[in-house]
């Protein structure tokens, strides 16, 4: 058995001229949640959806649970719980009709766990799909997936348009039901604040490449905030070690770096900074600095 | 005897210090000012993890943090309660952080232009108030 719930060797995937997945090696160990962030396009929903056997690399090898991605049986998936931001499920069919085919396909079903989960939304067995409201929906997805006893469970953007007791509760379905106890969790979020609360370990994705792996905490030490008085212009920004990010104001340069230590004082000194002050950030400012670093903007003005 | 004692603390989200940093902090105040005394229980981890809503790994971070520092101890299937005072870190390290802490200090209190009379003054109401509660 492989020591990695998913596994990419080396992961290409081509949509015409844009690589979305950029030979991505990418190991996450079992056990935990894995929190994977990236800006929007970075990879990730492709990257799931090669994982879970939808969508064919246009190179590479992806190993899930140990198993071939490409090559996954019934039985396999049985294993794999998958809660989508669409929350698609067929509109027409009733909640109880979709609960009593998963109870039926799935041998290590929980209903008292089922039960819990869905008991904090106002769902009828009789209400079809259709007539469910998306945090609703959100729900009843993370109930169905939470229930068949998943060793992963991979949840893209789970709580996106979730009211705050809605949110909570899916957290607390989440950290603290007795099943997610064995279960590795890979989730896909733009919310900091709460990957801070709910990762073990965070992934950023950029361009289809993995750019980190690090609990949250070792990330955020990382970025440091620096702001330095330089009279006139300042450094040029490309011979800035580890810029991430650059503003000036009210007269002040403000830099964002990355791996950078005590040495940066010396380089602002160099370019003649009268005082300097450093601070260390947030996981969403060190996480936003980085992404933003080569986010697509408009060309400058 | 040792009852379990409720924590009493708040974490912030989006704070430069980790999560598990601000309960390693919360949980020192508390001690430090006889709020938690010698022998009382704490929040089991996953208790203390669902009251603030997060990972029970990083609770269990922390506490394992404070109990390598020496201000909890953990009793066999009982859980973890408030160790007796005694010196928890080595000399040298304590005096490594002691520098590090007054240098912090100094850092941020120099650029606010107060007089030293004012900020030594200041500073010995802050630790006072800091000082365990005596009781009778």
């Amino acid at each position: 058995m492989s020591d990695h719930a998913i596994e990419t060797r080396a992961l290409s995937k081509r949509f015409g001229s844009k690589l979305a997945l950029n030979h991505l090696d990418l190991q996450v160990p079992r056990g935990g949640i894995h929190a994977i962030v990236g800006a929007n396009g970075a990879g990730k929903s492709t990257l799931f959806r090669i994982l879970l056997g939808f969508l064919a690399p246009t190179a590479g090898d992806t190993c899930i649970l140990g198993r071939d991605s490409q090559r996954l049986t019934p039985e396999d998936r049985g294993r794999i719980g998958f809660v989508n931001e669409e929350h698609t499920l067929p509109g027409w069919m009733t909640v109880q009709a979709i609960t009593a085919a998963q109870r039926r396909l799935y041998r290590r079903w929980s209903q008292p766990l089922f039960d819990e989960v869905l008991g904090h939304y106002h769902i009828l067995p009789e209400q079809q799909i259709g007539e469910l409201s998306r945090g609703e929906r959100a729900g009843f997805n993370l109930a169905l997936a939470l229930a068949q006893g998943p060793e992963l469970l991979v949840l893209d953007e789970p709580t996106l348009g979730l009211d705050v007791v809605a949110k909570r509760a899916f957290l607390e379905a989440l950290m603290y039901s007795n099943t997610s106890d064995d279960c590795t969790v890979i989730y896909c979020s733009h919310q900091m604040d709460e990957i801070e609360r709910v990762a073990d370990n965070l992934i950023i994705l950029e361009q289809g490449q993995l750019r980190n792996m690090s609990p949250p905490e070792e990330f955020c030490a990382r970025v440091s905030h620096w702001v330095a008085d330089i009279p006139f212009k300042g450094p040029d920004p490309r011979t800035v070690p580890g810029l991430l990010q650059l503003q000036r104001l009210d007269g002040l340069h403000h830099f964002l770096v990355l791996d950078q230590d005590e040495g940066f004082a010396d380089f602002l000194r160099a370019s003649g900074a009268r005082s300097i002050n450093s601070m260390p950030v947030g996981l969403d400012r060190a996480v936003n600095g980085f992404l933003a670093q080569n986010h697509a903007a408009p060309a400058a003005a | 005897m040792a009852r379990n004692q409720a924590l009493m603390i708040e974490i912030a989200t989006g704070d430069p210090r980790p999560i598990s940093k601000q309960i390693v902090d919360g949980v020192r105040m508390k001690i430090a000012t006889g709020e938690l005394q010698r022998g009382m229980q704490l929040p089991s981890v996953r208790g203390l993890a669902m009251q603030l809503t997060i990972n029970p790994n990083t609770v269990a971070k922390a506490y394992a943090e404070l109990a390598a520092e020496g201000w909890l101890e953990s009793r066999q299937g009982l859980g973890l309660f408030v160790a007796p005072p005694r010196q928890r870190l080595s000399r040298a390290e304590r005096d490594k952080r002691f520098d590090e802490a007054v240098n912090r200090f100094v850092h941020d209190v120099i650029a606010l232009d107060v007089g030293s009379d004012e900020v030594l003054a200041r500073l010995d109401l802050e630790l006072q108030a800091c000082a365990p509660k005596k009781t009778a």
